[in-house]
């Protein structure tokens, strides 16, 4: 009797959460259904811009899906993974190292930086069981901090600027904005591709794809099994023998390299560096891409990175001009996707919450069933 | 025995980084390469400015200078090579030269002479820095440090 | 030998201090405190620096003392912030859009913003309520969503003060509105003190005191030490039959109508209303300044507001003046954001036993 129920409510549960988990995506595409035809943007230009932007950022929403299968959440910290990114560039860009070996030179530069800022992040997390993600969220604003006192006071004083031309007047700090023109849409160029009208950034996509086929085998590698393990219970890992604070701070660390590499590849698709806001916003933007594709805190694929770019910045590129053609004021719209951007994290963070819940107080139940089931007998 | 073999292994990957990044160091290096098509008169020695060159740099014409002008391309690398097509009076006959230098690894911005070049000077004749004149700015340009988006757009 | 054992007497009579009093709270106080000795030797005017600090204080006590009800139900730091400062200025706006002035302005921006906050205040008390343990992420993300809402609704709502809407377009509100006229220090000017170049705005810190002390007051009925049950041990109090969810829920509107007050007293000791995205942050400074205090993610008290107010502030005053005259060099935002978020963060690292 017990039984069959069981599997009834498995089966609805199913079909529930299938479409509670498709319904930020459905949304989604709703809103976009709706905004494009008002937005009166010809379909080539969409189809140009979301391939861009599929190039410019699928790389650094990538960097997110490790520590969400280590089940550390959404890693609020890869804006420290960008800072590092941020400071190889502006190095580089001094040394006037230019185009592609440039880029790989930054890549280099901010790998140390990101490893190190990673073993902070990850140690200070493992001190945060159970609130990961606001402590991350506050260590990304910590290190600004800190990374402004680089940048702002030290480079030019200590660590050696040449150029007037990133550096401040004052003598010390570098300039609000750093331009990358030598640098400018290299890597998107190298292998020249375009299929009607559109551009397509050929070796960027090759270097997505390297990285997608890389997650692919990650999981399957003995680290990638156990940070699974340790998302899914930690004390169950540790009793397996797994080193969970080692395992957790690597998931942390590897996210945060990933994420330098993938500003690097943002930036030289941007042209320039805004030394004091571009990371800022780059975590919630990801964030926010990320689980418009449909994924979860603790649930994350491939497909919803690419998903989520798509939709989300449809959305991002249509909501102005829609705004505008509604209201009259194109700031509206402006607004409306910012707006609409952290209220499908707020919506994403609570469903993770209920869900929790609810699973915590159905696995109490059961054990109640069976205890009574126990006694009966 | 097998943190050996770890350690070992750390050590070469970081030693190919190290060699990846100098390799890059000298091959990504970048110039602005600047084309005079000026007189100039060295010792005595006048080298003519013809009426116009045409430079090619990777079979694309980055200028065309009249007698007098200056053009620039960036460049990434020491070793550099450009076509040059000369046209010595107006009406005459285009005459091709092809030219191949280094450029001296220090100098950010590089001034070629091409009259002085062509007409076989040294390198301490043709070759001069540019040096930028100091752009005249407000002293203080405001930074604005914050913790704060602005305004969270950017993204475009 | 006998040295050795006074020194060691000594060394544990410290450690009890840093115990007590945490170890960065010490290092802030050592800080502001040699800021303090600094400032006459570099030229800044003690008294004026002293005023300043009072000020600061004055105008943003009340929102770090919308922390503590929060805190103690066990619902955490109240990043959710913005939500109770965009009822206060929906009631400000409303205010001056009715065409009230003066002191009166003041009253009726409490008595509009009250309403909000209690409806907006119950919604996320609500929300919190279903997401227990994982409060303050989704706290912070309720303030940013409804920050953002509201930058629409600034431009879409029908007000109509010259005072308020942009000259050009005639609508819309601007980003900031002068108070002058209004309810600018309204508050600050009731029983003045000044002394030379020392000034205190005795009003401001009394309308703080009447708050405080029916907090703390508040804290020490039947409700209020239920609600301190609720907090420091969830299952005791359902099971002394304490209704949890409503100790929650009340706290977390108390909450954010002490922060709808708050913005309204910091807006008369500023002299303006700043719109659209200036509610955004304001959640971080009184976070870290109720952290400062020596308040946890799970304990504060009011003594814990005012020295964490009276020391975050004073360290944001101090230092610009300060580094500016002695090294010519303006760290203070960069330090600023460091120590702040450093604060947090050492307070969310804590082990707190309260912690689902």
């Amino acid at each position: 009797m017990s039984k069959k129920t069981g599997t009834k409510t498995i089966q609805k549960g199913k079909v529930g959460a299938f479409l509670q988990r498709s319904s930020v995506p459905i949304l989604f595409i709703l809103i976009c259904a709706v905004c494009i035809p008002m937005a009166g943007l010809s379909p080539s230009y969409l189809i140009n811009e979301i391939v861009t932007r599929m190039g410019r950022n699928a790389f650094l929403i990538l960097s997110l899906l490790i520590p969400i299968m280590a089940g550390m959440g959404l890693n609020f910290g890869m804006t420290l993974g960008a800072m590092a990114g941020e400071i190889g560039l502006i190095l580089v860009s001094d040394w006037q190292i230019v185009g592609i070996p440039g880029m790989v030179l930054a890549m280099i530069i901010s790998v140390p930086i990101s490893i190190l800022l990673g073993l902070f992040c990850g140690k200070i997390l493992n001190m945060a069981k159970g609130r990961e993600m606001i402590t991350s969220y506050i260590i990304s604003y910590f290190i600004n901090g800190v990374y402004q006192l680089v940048v702002l006071y030290l480079m030019g004083s200590i660590i050696p600027i040449k150029h007037s031309s990133i550096k401040l007047p004052r003598g010390y700090g570098i300039r609000n904005t750093v331009s990358l023109l030598e640098m400018r849409q290299k890597l998107d160029n190298l292998i020249p591709l375009t299929i009607g009208g559109v551009k397509i950034p050929v070796m960027t996509f090759i270097i997505i794809g390297i990285l997608c086929l890389v997650i692919i085998w990650f999981r399957r590698t003995k680290l990638g099994q156990d940070m699974r393990a340790v998302g899914q219970d930690m004390e169950v890992a540790r009793d397996a023998g797994i080193n969970v604070e080692r395992t957790r701070i690597l998931s942390i660390i590897i996210s945060t390299v990933l994420a330098g590499i993938g500003m690097i590849i943002y930036l030289q698709n941007m042209g320039n560096i805004a030394t004091y806001s571009s990371h800022s916003q780059i975590g919630m933007f990801c964030i926010a891409a990320l689980l418009v594709g449909g994924a979860s805190v603790d649930k994350a694929s491939i497909g919803n990175v690419f998903l989520g770019v798509i939709l989300f910045h449809l959305m991002f590129i249509v909501a102005p001009r829609a705004g505008a053609a509604i209201t009259g004021d194109s700031m509206i719209g402006e607004y409306f996707r910012v707006f609409v951007s952290y209220a499908v994290i707020t919506v994403a963070l609570v469903m993770y919450e209920t869900n929790k819940r609810k699973a915590k107080s159905m696995e109490s139940e059961q054990l109640k069933q069976e205890q009574l089931e126990e006694e009966n007998k | 025995m097998k943190s050996k073999k770890t350690l070992l292994i750390r050590i070469i990957s970081i030693a190919v980084l190290i060699a990846i990044a100098a390799a890059m160091f000298v091959i990504g290096r970048g110039h602005t390469v600047y084309f005079d098509n000026k007189d100039l008169e060295v010792d005595g020695t006048v080298y003519e400015a013809p009426y116009q060159i045409e430079v090619f740099v990777n079979d694309e014409s980055v200028a065309k200078l009249k007698s007098g002008d200056r053009g620039m391309v960036s460049t990434m690398g020491q070793d550099f090579s450009m076509v040059l097509h000369i046209t010595p009076e107006k009406d005459a006959k285009k005459v091709g030269s092809a030219v191949a230098l280094k450029l001296p690894y220090n100098l950010d911005g590089i001034i070629l002479n091409l009259p002085a070049l062509l007409g076989g000077a040294g390198e301490d004749v043709y070759l001069e820095e540019f040096i930028p004149a100091p752009v005249v700015e407000d002293a203080d340009e405001e930074v604005i440090v914050t913790d704060e988006f602005e305004m969270p757009m950017g993204d475009e | 030998m006998n040295e050795k054992a006074i020194n060691k007497k000594e060394k544990s009579w410290f450690g009890k201090l840093v115990e007590s009093y945490g170890l960065p709270r010490l290092i802030i106080t050592a800080f502001l405190l040699l800021l303090l000795i600094l400032a006459p030797f570099v030229g800044a005017d003690l008294p004026t620096q002293v005023s300043n600090i009072i000020a600061r204080f004055s105008w943003n006590g009340i929102l770090v003392l919308a922390m503590v009800p929060m805190v103690h139900s066990g619902c955490g730091l109240n990043f959710g912030l913005p939500l109770g400062i965009i009822s206060g200025l929906l009631g400000a706006t409303m205010s001056i859009e009715f065409g009230f002035t003066g002191p009166l302005s003041f009253v009726m921006a409490i008595l509009i913003a009250t309403p909000f906050a209690l409806v907006l205040g119950t919604v996320y008390g609500w929300l919190l309520n279903k997401i227990k343990g994982g409060e303050m992420m989704i706290a912070t993300y309720v303030g940013f969503s409804s920050v953002s809402l509201m930058c629409m609704m600034w431009l879409i709502l029908p007000y109509k003060s010259p005072n308020m809407v942009w000259g050009l377009s005639g609508k819309g509100l601007r980003t900031t509105i002068s108070l002058e006229g209004y309810y600018n220090e309204v508050l600050a000017n009731f029983l003045r003190i000044r002394i030379g170049n020392l000034d205190i705005p005795v009003g401001t810190l009394l309308f703080f005191t009447v708050l405080a002390l029916g907090i703390w007051a508040f804290l020490h009925t039947k409700t209020g030490t239920a609600m301190t049950a609720v907090g420091s041990n969830p299952t005791f109090a359902r099971a002394a039959g304490i209704n949890v969810d409503k100790m929650r829920l009340l706290s977390v509107v108390m909450s954010t109508w002490l922060a709808a007050v708050g913005i309204l007293v910091y807006e008369q000791g500023f002299g303006f209303v700043q719109l659209y995205m200036a509610p955004f942050y304001m959640a971080l400074p009184a976070v870290s300044a109720i952290l400062i205090g020596g308040a946890t993610v799970n304990k504060a008290t009011i003594m814990n507001v005012i020295i964490g107010t009276i020391l975050f502030q004073g360290i944001v005053t101090m230092t610009p003046t300060v580094m500016n005259n002695m090294i010519h060099m303006d760290m203070s935002e960069v330090i600023r954001i460091i120590v702040s978020n450093g604060m947090i963060l050492y307070a969310l690292t804590r082990k707190t036993e309260g912690a689902k």
